[in-house]
């Protein structure tokens, strides 16, 4: 074993201590220290804690940290070495149950821990499934398949490309849908992408993940892929779907559309939210309950088509107050060849930055404005700054939420390389929902907590 | 395999739920805990130890900036949550957590914007731990001279109940091997009291209902930061337990930032007897009840090793009950039978009821068993009420009642019925069998968990958690959690405890109570005495008394003792004196100027007499010039008045005379003197009388 395995963590002074006392981690060791005598098994240090203290696991499961200064001397009483591994158990197949296929992108979907060291093992494989999810075997024939092993904020347009031909490529295989496990932060980016890569889909290609880590007993997740695995694998609507909790309790989870759906709240598990319109569908223990009626029904047949193409070189901006022309051109500068602008009210921002959005829409840079405010409608003729803005030959999205039109924006500059006019057309062409023709009155509710009508909503319904 | 593999050799093993003494003589007579010696548990192998869990007043809660203390009934928001169990290291459920997901619960927890954020059910991750808190608990821990940690891990401790919404606690290891001296001259106990740990932790919720498969729970105290101490299982008798158990709650207390009132401190006892497995005891909140609590385990302990006894007598093995996952258990043991359509024509009315609503009723054949069901294990509870309450809590069956069984003659079915399933079971006169009803589901869950049981009954004593009722008896709540269920909160970072924070408690620590009865002593107080004292109310009062002779310390013991409580009594201790009031009684008694037999009386009127000042109501007691004169006239007064007595002897003559002449001049004669002079004058009339 290397020496960094040996001291897994640990940085002088306390490096020079272990191996005084020839104690290395998983040593099981009695400490004397100025403060009395500890037994406990060795655990490696984390990188990121400080320098100072030594782990210690407690027979009775408690962890602490001992000081360097004031341990006397150690002494390895035992050793026990911890081994990760997920107990697997066959995933039993059903010629009567759909065959749907899972692929992860690194996010955790299941877990389990080990208890000795507090870690989580991600689960992942059919039989790690099956062992800490069984009810998926009453849903369906799982396959999974690992794609990446990166966190949510690191997915990026590498991994989009590579997802929409895995998905295309399972839908030729005949999988009756697809479920892609994803960390929730960027899933919104992930499914608006997929929605324009994967069109046209004849079976449901559901994303899912978790809020609360899959190894604690309140997590959200087994529920979450259950639901997930019932909707690609029965579910009625050949979309690309984003498929997590409606409310915070655990009732029903929500299907929501790659563009339409937005991750609104940094912790609750009800996080995800369709914004500017209402959910697709309702998931239980009964099935999908349709909420719309102009969901693209499931088809036989194996077509769909796959359009993976994405340009980097765009931006997302977020005006405020007070921005200056620099901003922007130092994205023309640096080879940027489109920004949305994320802007105020009904879609402005302050003269300061006109010569930049002058400078670009005569360089061949694509400018496009969408709204802080997440509902509503761009509508740049109704005050004098918007008719400016648009005569600068910056395009109105709408009600194209930010990130939906920023991810549209590096697709449809990989679709159309070097040709403003036709990535202007693409924008403003709704292709998955992500420009609505119209808002309907529940498209935006977002309750105000403490008033008499809410809380009597809250007191009968939040339930 | 890894190389490393060969390498391991563990030698740290968590404590064992396994009573460690040789097993106890199962013909020992059950009798009540009073007649019960100490030689007789010791004969049992009785072993308990105590986990108290003390709330501390600090402002906010332990991970959130709820504020702490704040109670109500009020609900403006209710959350629906289920609880998965996580695997363990070798791909196994806990046990605790497998039966709870057996139970299939639905759990409520209702909410009031007041006390509870959306930290508490678990929709936002923790904040930092509360420091007030952790200093707090540091100082609770030095009271108890632990071993401090240098860095605190948090760490997350799962709960499958429901108890916390987010399926476990956050708990963190503050101080370990402690002790105490425990001291209780009347049980000849003089000793170390070993503390085993201190954590700090948040509190939980209170469950409101539990019906069926819907537990509903009030968020209010949830997250109120408390710490666990927890004691080695080194007390050998009731009573013992009894005093370990007052002095930890004492001893927690001289920490002035410690909750009070009704809840604010809860102990758990665990409780085993030679043979027997460790079994934990919740919630109990009286040090009156315990003793008799723990009696009762004990012989519920020895009669559930009876009854294996027995099991093993009759040759009966745990193999009989094994049966396999999935399924109905009516297809996959043959020890189960679906009795639904033998029973269609039943006309016991749950049953029957059970069946209208579209249920089914499952036989459950346990071999050997015969007889063994109507066996007592706690008063007024047979060991069939020990299965029932288990199946009940498993597999949530609300049909009053939901199980019949076959030890009791002519009940619930006709004989004809019970010959009809004991054929279809093929059980022998040596087996007994259970009905149970209900809806299919949940009758599949009961008829496992009885072979479980039965299984369990092989082994003697279950690992349990169970509850206490009033009545001393106590009731299965879980099966006791494995060690394997703590893991590291990766929520929280470690926190190093700056040493100065130490020194700083350690600066201002109160005194503890064996050091306040050691204070005590050296004032000239006995032992005894000083215990006394060190626990009663006006222990502080006494310290601010200047005292400095041991007879003196002694009497001033003894009148407050005396004389306070009945003054205390309904007035909630707001009435105890200033030390500025009593200090020139105490100089008077010192310097003799006030007599013995004044001492109690001077106490009195200094209380009740507020607007009086101190020196004239001693002055009023001490002698005074024409105290003589005064004398004279009232033994005249009592010789006058003699002659109005009718059949009395002597004595109640002088006590009469005494009791009208004393009062008037307490304090300022001498009693002795005063019978004497009464005797003389009343001698004549002592004649009459009694003539």
């Amino acid at each position: 074993m290397s020496e960094t395995e040996l001291y897994k963590g640990y940085r002088e002074p306390l490096l020079s201590i272990m191996k005084k006392n020839g104690v290395v981690v998983w040593s099981e060791i009695r400490a004397k220290t100025t403060q009395g005598d500890f037994e406990g098994l060795l655990l490696p240090r984390s990188e990121t804690s400080d320098a100072e203290h030594l782990v210690l696991k407690l027979t009775s499961g408690y962890n602490l940290g001992l000081r360097h200064d004031v341990i006397e001397s150690m002494e390895e009483i035992g050793y026990r070495e911890a081994h990760y591994k997920v107990p697997e158990k066959e995933f039993p197949f059903d010629p009567a149950k759909p065959k749907v296929k899972l692929f992860g992108t690194g996010g955790t979907i299941a877990s389990r821990l080990d208890y000795r060291t507090g870690a989580v093992i991600p689960a992942f494989s059919p039989g790690e499934l099956y062992g800490s999810v069984p009810e998926l075997a009453d849903v369906c024939n799982l396959e999974t398949e690992k794609l990446f092993g990166v966190f949510s904020e690191n997915m990026g347009p590498e991994e989009y490309l590579v997802l929409a031909d895995k998905c295309g490529q399972a839908i030729r295989d005949g999988y009756q849908g697809v479920i892609i496990g994803h960390g929730t932060d960027t899933m919104h980016h992930t499914s608006a992408a997929l929605s324009y890569m994967v069109q046209y889909p004849p079976v449901p290609v559901v994303m899912v993940g978790s809020q609360r880590s899959s190894d604690r007993p309140s997590s959200d997740a087994a529920r979450n892929l259950i639901a997930a695995a019932r909707t690609a694998a029965y579910g009625n609507i050949a979309e690309v779907l984003v498929c997590m909790f409606g409310p915070t309790s655990d009732r029903y989870n929500l299907l929501h559309r790659g563009t339409r759906v937005r991750k609104m709240h940094s912790s609750y598990r009800s996080t995800f939210r369709t914004l500017g319109d209402i959910p697709v569908a309702m998931v239980n223990d009964d099935g999908v309950i349709p909420l719309k009626d102009d969901t693209k029904p499931r088809r036989d047949d194996r077509n769909v088509d796959i359009h993976a193409v994405f340009d980097d070189r765009v931006s997302l901006q977020y005006y405020y107050p007070s921005m200056k022309a620099d901003v922007l051109d130092a994205l023309i500068d640096h080879g940027y060849k489109g920004i949305v602008i994320a802007g105020t009210g009904l879609g402005h921002v302050n003269r300061l930055v006109y010569p930049a959005l002058r400078r670009a829409h005569e360089e061949g840079v694509v400018v496009f404005m969408t709204l802080q405010t997440l509902w509503g409608f761009v509508q740049m003729h109704v005050y004098e700054t918007g008719r400016e803005i648009l005569q600068l030959g910056v395009v109105p999205l709408a009600n194209m939420l930010p990130e939906a039109a920023f991810i549209k924006l590096g697709w449809s500059l990989g679709m159309h390389p070097d040709d403003p006019e036709a990535v202007r057309q693409l924008m403003k062409t709704p292709i998955a929902h992500e420009i609505l023709p119209r808002e309907p009155h529940d498209g935006y509710l977002v309750f105000q907590g403490g008033v008499p009508e809410i809380k009597d909503f809250l007191e009968q319904e939040w339930k | 395999m890894t190389q490393n593999d060969t390498r391991n050799h563990s030698v740290l093993k968590p404590p064992d739920d396994i009573n460690p003494n040789p097993d106890a003589a199962l013909d020992f007579d059950e009798c009540s805990w009073s007649a019960m010696t100490e030689a007789d548990y010791a004969e049992l192998g009785f072993m308990a130890g105590l986990e108290v869990h003390q709330q501390l007043a600090t402002a906010t809660k332990l991970f959130c900036r709820c504020p702490s203390g704040q109670f109500t009934k009020d609900c403006d928001a209710e959350v629906l949550r289920h609880m998965r169990p996580t695997l363990s290291e070798l791909g196994e459920y806990d046990g605790t957590a497998l039966m709870e997901f057996k139970t299939r619960k639905e759990i409520v927890y209702r909410l009031h914007r007041g006390t509870v954020c959306t930290y508490e059910i678990d929709d936002t991750p923790p904040f930092e731990i509360n420091e007030e808190a952790v200093r707090v608990a540091i100082e609770v821990s030095e009271l108890f001279d632990l071993n401090l940690v240098n860095e605190l891990h948090v760490m997350r401790k799962q709960y499958l109940d429901g108890s916390i919404p987010a399926g476990f606690q956050r708990t963190a290891m503050i101080g370990l091997a402690g002790s105490i001296p425990f001291r209780v001259p009347e049980l000849g106990i003089d000793r170390k009291l070993r503390i085993r740990q201190l954590s700090l932790e948040e509190d939980s919720c209170r469950e409101v209902s539990d019906l069926g498969h819907r537990v509903t729970f009030r968020t209010d105290r949830l997250g109120i930061p408390l710490t666990e101490v927890v004691t080695e299982p080194e007390f050998l008798s009731p009573q013992e337990l009894q005093a370990g158990a007052r002095l930890l709650a004492q001893t927690t207390r001289c920490c002035q930032h410690v909750r009070r009132g009704p809840g604010a401190a809860r102990q758990d006892v665990n409780v085993s007897i030679a043979g027997g497995r460790r079994v934990e005891i919740k919630g109990v909140s009286h040090h009156r009840g315990l003793p008799r609590l723990v009696h009762i385990e004990a012989f519920r302990q020895l009669n559930l090793l009876r009854i294996r006894g027995e099991l093993i007598r009759r040759g009966v093995s745990t193999k009989a009950f094994e049966i396999e996952d999935g399924g109905l258990a009516w297809e996959k043991s043959s020890l189960v039978l679906d009795a639904s359509s033998l029973l269609s024509g039943c006309d016991f009315q749950p049953l029957r009821d059970a069946l209208d609503d579209g249920g089914c009723v499952a036989a459950v054949r346990l071999p050997g068993f015969g007889g063994l069901l109507t066996h007592r294990t706690q008063p007024g509870v047979t060991f069939a009420a020990e299965i029932a309450e288990r199946v009940k809590v498993v597999a949530c069956l609300t049909g009053r009642p939901f199980f019949v069984h076959s030890d009791i003659i002519g009940y619930g079915l006709h004989s004809q019925e019970w010959q009809q399933v004991r054929k279809a079971l093929r059980a022998t006169k040596d087996d007994t069998v259970i009905l149970i009803w209900g809806p299919d589901r949940d009758v599949d869950t009961a008829a496992r968990e009885v072979l479980l049981r039965a299984e369990d009954a092989l082994a003697g004593v279950p690992a349990e958690t169970r509850q206490s009722f009033p009545n001393g008896t106590t009731g299965f709540e879980r099966i006791l959690p494995g060690a394997n269920r703590m893991y590291p909160d990766t929520d929280t970072p470690p926190l190093a405890l700056p040493p100065s924070w130490h020194e700083r408690i350690r600066a201002h620590l109160p005194e503890r109570p064996w050091e306040t009865e050691d204070r005590f002593v050296g004032h000239g107080l006995t032992l005894d005495a000083a215990r006394r004292l060190a626990k009663a109310p006006w222990s502080k009062l006494f310290t601010r008394l200047v005292i400095t002779d041991p007879s003196v310390a002694r009497t001033v013991e003894s009148a407050l003792q005396k004389r306070l409580p009945r003054r205390l009594r309904g007035s909630d201790g707001a009435a105890l004196p200033d030390a500025k009031r009593l200090q020139p009684w105490v100089d008077a008694i010192a310097d003799g100027s006030l007599r013995s037999e004044a001492v109690e009386v001077a106490l009195d009127q200094l209380l009740v007499e507020p607007r009086l000042t101190a020196e004239d109501l001693l002055n009023s007691l001490r002698p005074h010039e024409g105290d003589e004169r005064a004398l004279q006239s009232l033994v005249q007064r009592c010789v006058e008045r003699a002659p109005t007595l009718r059949r009395r002897d002597n004595e109640s003559v002088i006590r009469w005379a005494m009791g009208e002449v004393m009062p008037r001049l307490l304090g300022r004669v001498d009693p002795a003197l005063v019978r004497q002079q009464l005797r003389t004058a009343l001698a004549d009339q002592l004649e009459e009388v009694q003539s």
